[in-house]
This record gives structure tokens, sequence and C-alpha cells, in this order.
């Protein structure tokens, strides 16, 4: 109840921060930038560098960042430590805890191993000390199931691996994607639009692992060109790729087919085109920029989601990387696991969703004036 | 502009391509082994690990005073060159091999035993396998006394009190029921000589008087101080001059509580590995992790990387080095059966353990050259809430277990010739002989129970469920076996599954009817099956308890205990000759050697007498089927004994699945049949 309480404030507070007044956002704003920046180069540079830092951080930021930086910084920070209250929340009220086994231990063994790993039977002792070790002692706190490492050990291996392989599923998602979205708008209710569309509607009900699962056997069982999985060359990269790449391929296609019938019968390509402007430059030049947008906005999310691993696909393909550790982590109730991965797809999502309003400020040119 | 931001993006890309293949890239070529090893271990450090996957690989990191014949499963000089056992059975001196190194050079010394067991049973470390030493005088003591002491002086007497003040007078059979399995009081008084304690923990059913509870209560104060002191004794004693202590370098002495006939067994086994004392004192959570590894094994460990592998090479500071034949060996962490099936048929690896492919291919599998099944030291069954109506009623219970036909589980369902039980202890375990049961496949029987107990043709009978944890296979048999009893009782009954923290939780909680459970034996004795049952036993989670169990399980454990007393015991039994001749033999054994020879058949029988209990008179269980070890292995892997032969020429099973590394050897290849599974 007071959980509930907590978490409901919390969310109010949350949403006050967009009326939080301009000079206020400022303020706060190049504080927590500050604190955070000092928290950062404290575990870099020790204590007395810490305080400095953070000093001119907050300095840096009340005089140079420009608002709109700010009143995100103003939301994240508190954001993040909600976000990290709200799932200690939840995992504690999940059945089981990280010590159940299928072999009973004695309540002698769960105190010790629970003195061990700071794991506390009670939910806001746990927030206190996973607050204490992210801001103290600068750590996401150790796993249990994987014992002797911590958390951002498990993740710095397996982050990169995840990372590659979804920049390159991403990479192929947008070029098909798009080739295929733009020539079906183009060619509206031609054969061609009903290929790809069907190819689209295809990608987007098969599910990755039964694409893998024939990949799988037509590629390596069959013919014996790719290794069935595992990780370690470029080989081992292709059919993970495609399987992660197909569901998004298949959504940027239909986002991009009606992007482009809608931008077509704008009048500005009306205009292009009354001027005498060659039809690829038409499309190349005009149209492409504003049909791409619905696709942009799909990719933020898209990619932190990608790049923080697929689970099915990397268990399919015995891919060492980020995706086993939301599942483990969740399956196994080892917290700090959960934490840590909650934590990383946090920062993911926040990054691409600023990359995306970058980007919209470059493809359209009336968010660019909005924004100035 | 957009030309240039392409470029930038594939740029990016490569990049971080390059990046990511190079930290996880293999630097070594394939290993000359390698296979799947299921989950992720969860540790190296055999102090404190537990499950098989773990096992596997500190077997080969460590080695114990003893060490597993692959081809027998017979203990053999390990890290000891030899050792002498007193006549009593109970003192074992072993002498240390002066040629056993440590990975980094240092000798293997009997003082390193000491330091790893006394670690091992050290509360702090939260062992979760320190149960399996306490044979070894004042290891239990060291272990759990503290604890308990702390336990019955605070929070127990603290609760006596509060019940006491609740109730004025007479205290409902209800309130002490729920008082005592709250504060596990049956594990906490575990063992107690006071013959009061004993009298309250075996109490028949009635309430309880102010005065009598008043007298617990002291008791029970008493017993703590009692622990304490006998902990403190241990503390003094345990690894110094008693229990496992170095006489010097080279000679470990270890004191037994009770003969104990798999001892020798037990030291092959990896809690009881020693553990480099000066690499865990540098980093006591993470000295295990490649680069501050020292292990005393045939294989070192090379690399691992979470997720992925672990990659072992050849030790070359172990004294049998020259025996080892494979320079290198890989275990793959793969979960998922199916990966790992298409891994070892495109060649990738040369051996699947059991439980490592799925299983609904096993009819296909079965016809191959490189598969191979035998029976398993593992129990497949359902526990019976015997806390819950009408499971309180050993009718019902009974009449369930009889109206399955497991006959047609095993034969429709299974099919690898999984073994139809109807007893809990699987078949194969060398000495025990089982005793008769009463479970059978006998509707007519089964009925008329059902009537007895009140439900004729099953009208009445409440709606219950079997509980599993969610997995295909488990879903099919629970389905079959509701549908059995549906059919054969006329009772409701379905099936439901939880995930399975959740159904652990349930578990625990009672919190169920009838719950899918599983047993895997830690070692080749009926204990590890039996042991588990005891009332309000961590793993019993039935609410079933029995007294008579209790003490054939305590008797077996200490067989002298027994002899000592055996009036109660020889009372209840059901062979009573049996029990009688046996104890006989071993007072009237004149050498040491025969003693051993009949305590040891003397505990088995007592064992036997306690299975009964579980099969004949209470059935807290519904034993369903044996497992089978099934998994598939490279035709040129040599040294690989999925059938054993003993030292006395007798086969049998590899019950465990257990192959040792340092015994196997690749053959020439060319010799692998390129097949494939469908």
């Amino acid at each position: 109840m007071i959980e509930a309480l907590t978490l409901l404030f919390g969310l109010a507070l949350l949403a006050a921060t967009a009326w939080c007044p301009p000079r206020w956002t400022r303020i706060l704003g190049s504080l927590l930038f500050g604190f955070v920046v000092g928290v950062v180069v404290r575990f870099s540079f020790g204590g007395a560098g810490g305080v400095v830092g953070g000093l001119v951080a907050a300095g840096v930021a009340f005089r140079f960042l420009p608002l709109l930086v700010l009143r995100r910084v103003v939301f994240l920070v508190p954001a993040l430590v909600l976000l990290i209250f709200a799932t200690t929340v939840l995992m504690y009220k999940a059945p089981g805890n990280p010590f159940a086994n299928e072999r009973a231990s004695s309540p002698q063994v769960e105190a010790a191993l629970r003195a061990q790993y700071g794991v506390p039977k009670n939910a806001n002792q746990f927030f206190g000390i996973y607050m204490r070790r992210l801001l103290v002692e600068g750590t996401l706190g150790p796993s249990i199931k994987v014992q002797g490492r911590t958390v951002e050990q498990l993740i710095a291996p397996a982050f990169p691996v995840s990372l590659s392989l979804g920049l390159l599923a991403l990479t192929l998602s947008v070029i098909f994607g798009l080739s295929l979205g733009v020539l079906a708008g183009l060619k509206r209710n031609s054969a061609a639009d009903y290929l790809s569309m069907g190819l689209a509607l295809i990608g987007i009900s098969l599910p990755s692992f039964v694409i893998g699962a024939t990949m799988m056997i037509v590629f390596s069982l069959w013919l014996g060109w790719l290794p069935v999985a595992g990780w370690g060359s470029f080989k081992h990269l292709v059919m993970p790729a495609l399987a992660l790449s197909l569901p998004s391929s298949a959504v940027i296609a239909r986002l991009a087919r009606s992007g482009i019938i809608e931008v077509m019968q704008q009048d500005f390509v009306r205009t292009a085109r009354a001027k005498g402007l060659p039809e690829s430059w038409v499309i190349g030049r005009h149209a492409l920029r504003g049909a791409v947008i619905p696709v942009v906005s799909y990719l933020g999310p898209a990619a932190a989601a990608i790049m923080t691993g697929s689970f099915v696909v990397e268990v399919l393909f015995a891919i060492p990387g980020m995706g086993q550790w939301f599942v483990k982590g969740a399956i196994n109730r080892d917290y700090s696991v959960v934490l840590g991965t909650a934590i990383v797809y946090f920062g993911m999502v926040i990054l691409f969703n600023l990359l995306v309003d970058l980007a919209y400020a470059w493809l359209d040119p009336r968010v660019r004036e909005e924004r100035a | 502009m957009r030309r240039n931001l392409i470029s930038a993006f594939l740029v990016l890309v490569a990049a971080l391509l390059v990046v990511g293949l190079t930290l996880s890239r293999a630097t070594r070529g394939r290993a000359a082994f390698s296979f799947v090893n299921g989950t992720e271990p969860k540790t190296l450090d055999p102090n404190v690990m537990t499950g098989e996957p773990e096992g596997r690989i500190a077997q080969e990191l460590f080695e114990g005073l003893t060490r597993l014949e692959a081809s027998s499963l017979e203990p053999a000089p390990g890290a000891a060159e030899s050792w002498e056992i007193t006549p009593d059975g109970k003192t074992y001196t072993f002498h240390m091999r002066p040629s056993a190194r440590w990975s980094d050079g240092h000798r293997v010394t009997a003082h390193d035993f000491v330091y790893s067991w006394r670690r091992m049973q050290e509360p702090a470390l939260g062992s979760e396998y320190a149960y399996i030493m306490h044979m070894i005088r004042y290891a239990e003591a060291f272990n759990t006394h503290a604890a308990q002491a702390d336990a019955l002086e605070g929070p127990i007497v603290k609760a006596l009190d509060e019940l006491v003040a609740k109730y004025h007078g007479v205290v409902p059979q209800d309130a002490v029921r729920e008082f005592d399995s709250k504060q596990r009081l049956h594990g906490v008084l575990k063992g107690t000589p006071n013959p009061k304690l004993s009298a309250f923990l075996l109490r028949p059913s009635g309430d309880s008087s102010q005065t009598e509870l008043l007298e617990l209560r002291r008791e029970l104060k008493t017993e703590g101080a009692r622990r304490r002191a006998l902990h403190d004794e241990a503390v003094r004693h345990f690894g110094v001059d008693g229990g496992a202590y170095a006489k010097d370098d080279h000679t470990l002495v270890v004191e037994l509580v009770a003969p104990t006939p798999y001892f020798l067994e037990l030291t092959a086994f990896h809690p009881f590995y020693p553990v480099p004392r000066w690499a865990v004192e540098r980093s006591p959570h993470a000295w295990f992790l490649p680069g501050s590894i020292v292990g005393n094994g045939p294989f070192l460990l090379a690399d691992w990387r979470v997720g992925d592998r672990i990659r072992l090479e050849r030790s070359p500071t172990y004294w049998g080095r020259d025996e080892v034949k494979l320079n290198s060996a890989e275990a793959l962490a793969i979960e998922n059966v199916t990966t790992a099936l298409n891994l070892y048929l495109t060649g990738e690896v040369d051996w699947l353990p059991h439980n490592n492919y799925p299983l609904d291919l096993s009819l296909d599998l079965k016809k191959r050259q490189d598969f191979y099944v035998g029976p398993a030291l593992i129990a497949y069954f359902y526990r019976i809430n015997t806390t819950r109506k009408p499971f309180d009623d050993v009718r019902v219970r009974k009449a369930i277990n009889l109206a399955i036909d497991r006959e047609s589980i095993t034969r429709d369902v299974l099919l690898l010739g999984q073994l139809p039980a109807t007893h809990f202890v699987p078949p194969g375990i060398r000495g025990y002989v089982p005793p008769p049961t009463a479970i059978s496949y006998d509707v007519a029987q089964a009925r008329k129970l059902l009537a007895e107990a009140g439900f004729p043709d099953g009208k009445g009978f409440p709606k219950f469920g079997i509980l599993y944890n969610t997995l295909e296979a488990h879903k099919k048999l629970a389905e079959v076996v509701a549908d059995q009893l549906h059919r054969n009782l006329n009772i409701e009954v379905a099936a439901y599954n939880q995930e399975w923290q959740s159904y652990l939780e349930s578990e625990t909680s009672l919190n169920y009817d009838v719950s899918r459970g599983g047993w895997v034996g830690d070692y080749e004795d009926p204990n590890t099956f039996l042991d588990i049952w005891v009332t309000n036993g961590g793993n019993n989670k039935t609410g079933w308890g029995n007294l008579v169990y209790d003490r054939l399980i305590e008797g077996a454990a200490n067989v002298e205990k027994f002899l000592a007393e055996p009036a109660f015991l020889l009372e209840h039994a059901h062979d009573r000759a049996a029990l009688k001749l046996l104890a006989e033999q071993v007072q009237k054994s004149s050498d040491a050697a025969t003693r051993l020879d009949a305590i040891a058949k003397l505990r088995l029988a007592l064992l036997a007498e306690a299975e009964g209990i579980l099969i004949r008179d209470d059935f807290p269980i519904i034993p369903v089927y044996f497992y089978v070890i099934s998994g598939l292995v490279k035709p040129n892997v040599g040294g690989f004994y999925a059938n054993l032969v003993g030292a006395d020429g007798q086969t049998r099973s590899n019950l465990r699945d257990l192959h040792p590394l340092r015994s196997i050897e690749m053959k020439a290849a060319g010799s692998t049949p390129a097949g494939s599974a469908r």
C-alpha cells in the first residue's frame, strides 16, 4: 500500500516536471546534471575529482546547455530512480526469491546468502542497498545466479554482441523495408505492391524462431553453408541477423508505403512536378524525406529493443548476448540482473528517442522551426 | 548530406561489428573435445555448487582424496595415494600423494583438505550441500548448532511464550502444531537426546496444557545451551585435532560419527574437493574465475565466457598428466535442446549428455548408432499434500496410487524404456534389496478403498488439481495421470502449471493438492532418496511425517545408535526377524571386515524398512517412473563408458551419466558416419 502511494506520488512528481518554470528547470537540471557527472567522474578519478567535476559540470550546464536538454535531465533522473523503485517493488511482489531452489535450504543458509548478496527480505531495504551501491560504490551489484561476477561484468561482454547483431539487423531492415515499402507505395495496386505487402505480412506474422529454425534446416543441415549456431565469426551472424531483421523490415515496409502514398498527394510534390523536376528528383529529394518520418519514429524504440538483444533469437542460435539476461534474470529472480538490464534498456530507449527527435528536426523543416 | 550520413552509419556498423567480434571471438581453435553442458554453471566453487553442470566442470578442475575410475565409477586413489580404515569403520587415515600439485605449483597437502572442509561447514558460507559432510565428527555441530541455539534461545522461546499468553489454560492441538512447523522445530531439534523434547516431537494428537508447555520451554532452553556448548567444542576441535585434521602435511585423519560404507565414493564428489586457501582468501567470492583460480585436477580453466562456453586445458602440474589424453575440452552452456542437437548433428560438439536433446525425437534418435540409453538414479513422482482433505486419509492416497497405470505411461508416453515406479528408490543400487510394495495397477481395489473413505464411485470427491512446473513433458504426463484418475475413479482432476519460482513457493507453503516432483540421487545409496521424507524435512513438502520413519533414517545414519536401543524399531518393523538377525550378526562378528560388512547390510535393511513405509503403509507420494540416462556421443570418442564394469567383473549401468574427461580420448577422425536424425 505504501509502495503504491509512493509510486503514485513519484509519477505525479514526474508529470509535474513538464510544468516546471524555465528558471527552475535550468537550476534543477544543471544540479542533477552535475550530480550525474560527479558520480561518474568519482568512479573514474576518485572522490575529490567527483566533487570538482560535478560542480564544474553543473556550472557549464547552467550556462551553456539548451533548455530542451535540461528539461530532459530534470525528467530523466527522477524517472530512473522511479524505475528502480517500481521494478524492485514488482520483483518482491512476485512469488519466490533468488535463493529458492528445488532442494530446500535451511533458513540459516538462506540468511547467510541474503547477507552475503545484500538481498534483505524487505523491498524498501533492498531499494536502499541498491541505490547506495549505485551511487556510493558505483556498481550494479553482484549477480546471484552467476556467482563471482557483478551485473556490469555480465552485461559488458554481452552488450557489444547484441549491439553488433542488432545494428546489422537494423541496417538490413531499413534497406529491405524502405525499398519494398517505397516501391509498393509508388506502384500502388500493382503486382509489385501486392507482392511486397504479401512479403511484409509474412514477415510480421512469422515469429523469428520459425524463420530461424527454417533457415537452420536449409542453410546448415541441408546445404551446410553456415554454422548452425554459435558465435565467433561473420558466418555465425548471417542467420540470426536475418531472423532478427525480418519482423521489423515488414513493419518498416508498411510504414514507408503509407508514408509515400500520403506524401505523393501533397501540394509541395505537385509544385515540384509542376516546375518540371524529373520524377526521380521529386521522389529522392522531396517525397522521401516526408515519407520516412513515420519510419523514423518507429525506429527509435525498435532500435532500442533490437540492440538490447532478443532472447528468442539468442537462445535459438546460442548467441551470448544481452537478451538472455532479461529473461534469465526474471526467471531466476536475480534481482540485480533484472534491475541492471532494466536500466540499460531505459538508457537505450532514451538515447534512441533523442536521436529520433534530432532526426525529425533534420527531416522536417517545420519541426526545426518550432524548436528554434 | 544524406550520403554523408549513410556512410557514417555504415562506418559505425562496421566498427561495432569489429568490436563485437573481437570481444567475443574465440581466440583459440576448436577444442579437442566439446560437449553441451546445459545451464550456465552458477559457480565453480566446489564448496558452494550444487548442480550437474557445475559438477561436470569441477571434477575436471579439482580432485578429491579419491576419484572415480571412468570404467567402473569405483573410487580410485586421487590426491591421496593410499588410506587405512580402522576396524570400527569410523577413522580413515589418508596418505597424501607426494607428486600431487596445485596448478600454481604448491603441493597438495592434508591442510588443504582440512581448510576446504572447514570452510564448507562455515555457516557464513551458506553452502547448500554442507549436510553431506555431516557424518564427519564435529561437522554438524560446527555447521548448524550455533544457529539452532540462537533460534532455541530467541524466537522459539518467544513464540512459545506468545502461545502460552494467547491461550489461558489449554492450548489447542492445531496451535501447537502450527508453532511446531512455523519454527521448524523438527529441523532445529534434529537428533536431540533429550527424551522430553523427542517425546514432544513425536507427540500423539491432543491439546497441551500450560504446565506441559512451560516444561517444554525449560527443556528448549536447556537444549539451546547444550547445542551452544557442542558448537563451541566443535569450533575448538573441528579441523584442529578432531573431525578431519592434518597430522602433518602428508597425513589426513578423518573421524566419522558412524561407519559410512560409501564414504570413499563421497570423497570423490565435489563438496569434498580441496580449495586453495591462498587464492580463496585473496578474493573470497570470485577466486574461481579465470585468472585467479587454482585447481589440482587434470584440467585448467583457460577461459569462461558466461552464456557461451568454458574452455578447459590439460594441466601441466597434474600428477597423472600422462594419463590425460585430451589437450583441451569445451563445455557449451546451451539450454535450448534443439540447438544442442543441431550442434551435435553438424559436428560442432562431440557429446550430448542426458536431458540435452529434444525428448520428442527420442524415438528417431534411438535408432542411431551413437545413441546410448540406460537406467538412471532419478525418480519422477507426485507429492500429495497430506494436510488437505481428503488426502489426509491414507485410503484416498492409496487409492490414487493404485488407479494409475504406470505401465501404459512408460510404454505409450515416455517411449525410451523408462521403468514404471512401484518404489521410490531407483533400482540398480548395489546391495539394496527393495521392500515389498503395495503399489500396483489395481482399479477394483482402488475403487473399494475410495468407497471405504466415503466416496463410493467417486461421489462427493472434491475436484482437485495436479500442479507441475511449466514444461511440455510435465504437462503431458500430468494430463495423462489426470485422465486415468478420472476414468478409473470417476473423480474430477485438472492439471495446471506454474512457472518455476511460483511452483516452488506453492510446494513449500503446501498450497497444492498433488504436485510433480523429481529427485536425482547425489550418490549411489538409498539414503539420498529416503532422508528427504523425514518429518518437516526441507524437501518433504507433503506435510507428512512418521515417527517410525524418522527413527529408521536416524538408525541408518548411525547404526550403532540403533544397536544400542533397537527395541522401538524392532517393535514397529515389518520384517522384524531379518533386522534382528542382521543386528546379531553385527554384534557377533569378530573381525573388522565382517563387522563393517554386517553394518552395511543392516543399514540397507533399515533403509528398506523406511522405504516400505512410503510405498506400503502411508503413501505420501505417488511414484510414477524412473528416468533413463540417454545421450549421444560421437563414435570416435574413446574412454567413454555408458556401461560400467566393476572390479568384481560385474557390469552395471552408468546411473548418473558420469564421464570423467581424464580418460576420454579422441580416436582418429574419419570414422564418424555422416547421419541425420530424421
